[in-house]
C-alpha cells in the first residue's frame, strides 16, 4: 500500500541498523567473506533494479543481463583501453546502458505479456553473441582483466584494489541506490509505474501515456542494472561476455521471487538468502542449482508473494485476530 | 434540463468497419453541455464500438469527431483523457490490487504535468485534498483503505465512475454501469449516480430501460451501427420503428 504513513520511521531504524552491522562487519570477517559480501551487494542492486521493472511496473524483462554486461564492459574497457578514471567510467556504466535501454525499450514496451519477455531475451542474446564474437573489444568468453585507479571525489579517495576499501565503496553506492529507488517508488512517478502494473488499460484511460512511462521505468532499471555491472567489474577487476548472457537476468528473477516482488526489500533479502544458501551448499554438493530450483518451486507454490509477502500476511493475520 | 445548449461533442459521418462488417455506419451525433444522452440498441448495434471511437481506443474508418470544437479523431486514449473525456468500461476496470484511496489518488494525480521522482507523493497537498473530496463525493470515505478487490461488485462499479470523475472530465462515457447488477443494486446505483454526477455531461450506454428512462435527457437508438431514432425518452417510447426493433420485445 503505497500511501501509508508512519512506516518511514521503522524503515529508517531497520535500514540504519543493517547498515551499521554491514559497516562493522569487515572488522570481524576475513577477506574472503568481504569479497563475498561485496558481490552480494552488487546482486542486491541488480535485483532491486529488476524489481523496479518487474515488481513495480509489471514487465518481466530478461534483458537486464544486457545492461548488466554493458555496464560491466563500459567500466572495464574505458579503464583498460582508454585509461579513463574510475569516476567517469562508473558514471558512464549508468549512462550507456540507459541509452541502450532506450533503444531496446523503444521496440519492447509496445509489446505486452510473453511477447515482451521474448523480445527482451532476444536483445540479450544478440548482446551476448556480439560480446562472444567481437573478441578484440571484449575478450570474448575469456574476458578482460584490468586494475582500476583509485576512486576520487574532491579530497575523498578510495583504493579499489584494497578489498575492504572496495567493500565500503560498493556498500555506499548500493545503499544510496536503494534509497533512491525507495523514494522513487513513493514518488508520483512511482505511482504511475504501479498503476501500469495494476491495470495498464485503466492507466491509459485516465490519461497516462503508458508506453512512455514503461520506457522511463525500463531506462531507469537499465541504468541501475548497468551500475550493478560496473560495480561487479570493479570488484572482480574483470568482465566477460558471459555477463551478457540472458540467464544472468535469471538471478534477479530468482532473488525477486524468493524475496517478494514489488517490495524492494524482498529482492535484497532474496539475494542474501539464495547466495548464502549456494555458498554453503557448494561445500557438500555440486548441484546447488538443483536445491535453489526446488526452493524456488516451493516458494512459488507456498508463498507466491515471496518471503516478505509471507511475513506481511502473518503480521496482518496477527493484527486482525488481536 | 438544457435543451438547445452549447454543443460539446460532435460526430460527423463516423464509420467503423471490421473487415467487411460495418459496425458503425455514418453516425452523426451531437451532445450538448450538461446533457445526459443515452445510447441504446440491441446487442451488437455498435454502442460500445462508438464509445471506443470517441475515446480513441479504436481508430475510425471514416468521419470526424470534434470535442469542444477541436478535432480529436484518432487521438490516442491518454490524449483524449487530457482533452477532457473520461470513460468507464463494461467489465469493471480498476487498479484492483490497490486501495480505494490509491485508486482515486492515481486518477487525481493524472492531471499533473510532471511526475517528480524525488518527492514523496503525499507531499502533493492539492492532490491529497482533491482525493479526499472525491472520496467524500463518491461515498467511499469509510472504505478508503480497503483494497478494492474487497469491495462489493456494486461498489466497484461506483468506484470506477469515481476514478473517471477524478480526472475532471467535461464528458463522461459510461458503458453499461448496471451490467451484472440485480434490479435492487441497479436502483441503488442510479440513486448514487444522480447525486454523484449531477450537472455532468454524460453519454450512457445502457441495457436496462428503467435506468435509461429514469436518467436520460435524450436517447439515441442505434441499430446495425446506424442511428435509427433520436429524441426525449417520451418520444422514443412512442416511436413505432424503435418499438419494432428494440422495445418491442419488452412492451409486447
Amino acid at each position: 500500500m503505497f500511501l501509508q504513513k508512519g512506516k518511514s520511521f521503522g524503515f529508517i531504524l531497520i535500514f540504519a541498523l543493517i547498515l551499521l552491522v554491514l559497516i562493522a562487519l569487515p572488522f570481524s570477517v576475513d577477506l574472503f567473506y568481504q569479497t563475498f559480501l561485496t558481490e552480494l551487494f552488487v546482486w542486491i542492486l541488480f535485483a532491486i533494479s529488476f524489481d523496479l521493472i518487474f515488481g513495480y511496473t509489471g514487465l518481466l524483462s530478461f534483458g537486464q543481463a544486457l545492461f548488466f554486461g554493458l555496464g560491466s564492459y563500459t567500466v572495464t574497457i574505458l579503464i583498460r583501453k582508454f585509461g579513463l578514471n574510475t569516476e567517469l567510467s562508473l558514471l558512464l556504466s549508468i549512462v550507456i546502458p540507459i541509452l541502450f535501454a532506450w533503444f531496446v525499450g523503444y521496440f519492447s514496451v509496445r509489446l505486452t505479456g510473453i511477447h515482451f519477455v521474448i523480445i527482451t531475451i532476444i536483445f540479450a542474446i544478440i548482446g551476448n553473441v556480439i560480446g562472444d564474437t567481437w573478441t578484440s573489444l571484449t575478450g570474448g568468453a575469456d574476458g578482460l582483466t584490468f586494475s582500476p585507479p583509485p576512486f576520487r571525489l574532491g579530497f575523498f579517495q578510495i583504493n579499489l584494489m584494497d578489498i575492504k576499501g572496495n567493500y565500503y565503496f560498493v556498500l555506499t553506492i548500493v545503499a544510496i541506490s536503494f534509497l533512491f529507488l525507495r523514494r522513487m517508488i513513493q514518488s508520483p512517478l512511482g505511482k504511475v509505474f504501479i498503476s501500469i502494473r495494476e491495470n495498464d488499460e485503466r492507466a491509459r484511460l485516465i490519461g497516462y501515456n503508458v508506453q512512455r512511462y514503461k520506457l522511463i521505468a525500463f531506462m531507469i532499471a537499465g541504468g541501475l542494472s548497468g551500475l550493478a555491472g560496473g560495480l561487479y567489474s570493479l570488484t572482480l577487476k574483470y568482465a566477460s561476455a558471459g555477463y551478457l548472457h540472458w540467464s544472468v537476468s535469471g538471478h534477479a528473477v530468482v532473488y525477486t521471487i524468493v524475496g517478494g516482488m514489488g517490495t524492494l526489500i524482498g529482492p535484497a533479502l532474496g539475494a542474501a538468502i539464495v547466495m548464502s544458501l549456494e555458498h554453503y551448499l557448494i561445500n557438500f554438493l555440486q548441484a546447488t542449482d538443483l536445491v535453489v530450483g526446488i526452493a524456488l518451486v516451493f516458494m512459488v507454490l507456498v508463498a507466491p508473494k515471496g518471503l516478505v509477502g509471507l511475513i506481511q500476511s502473518r503480521l496482518k493475520r496477527g493484527k486482525t485476530s488481536a | 434540463m438544457p435543451e438547445k445548449n452549447e454543443i460539446i461533442l460532435e460526430l460527423k459521418e463516423v464509420n467503423k468497419s471490421f473487415g467487411g462488417l460495418l459496425a458503425v455506419n455514418k453516425v452523426n451525433l451531437s451532445v450538448s453541455k450538461g446533457e445526459l444522452r443515452s445510447l441504446i440498441g440491441p446487442n451488437g448495434a455498435g454502442k460500445t464500438t462508438l464509445l471506443n471511437l470517441i475515446n480513441g481506443t479504436l481508430p475510425v474508418s471514416g468521419g470526424h469527431i470534434f470535442f469542444k470544437e477541436k478535432e480529436i479523431t484518432n487521438l490516442s486514449p491518454h490524449r483524449i483523457s487530457h482533452a477532457g473525456i473520461a470513460r468507464t468500461l463494461q467489465i469493471t476496470s480498476l487498479f484492483s490490487g490497490l486501495t480505494v484511496y490509491e485508486n482515486i489518488w492515481t486518477a487525481v494525480q493524472s492531471r499533473k504535468k510532471f511526475f517528480n521522482p524525488f518527492i514523496r507523493a503525499l507531499k502533493w497537498e492539492d492532490v491529497k485534498e482533491k482525493t479526499e473530496s472525491m472520496l467524500e463525493l463518491t461515498g467511499f470515505k469509510d472504505k478508503a483503505h480497503l483494497v478494492c478487490s474487497e469491495l462489493s461488485y456494486g461498489d466497484q462499479r461506483i468506484l470506477e465512475m469515481g476514478i473517471a470523475l477524478s480526472t475532471e472530465p467535461a464528458l463522461l462515457l459510461l458503458d453499461e454501469p448496471t451490467a451484472g447488477l440485480n434490479s435492487q443494486e441497479s436502483m441503488a446505483l442510479v440513486k448514487k449516480m444522480r447525486s454523484m454526477l449531477s450537472g455532468q455531461t454524460i453519454i450512457l450506454v445502457e441495457h436496462d430501460m428503467g435506468v435509461v428512462m429514469e436518467l436520460a435527457d435524450n436517447i439515441s437508438v442505434l441499430h446495425y451501427g446506424a442511428i435509427l431514432a433520436e429524441g426525449t425518452p417520451d418520444v422514443i417510447q412512442e416511436n413505432e420503428e424503435v418499438k419494432k426493433v428494440y422495445l418491442g420485445s419488452e412492451h409486447a
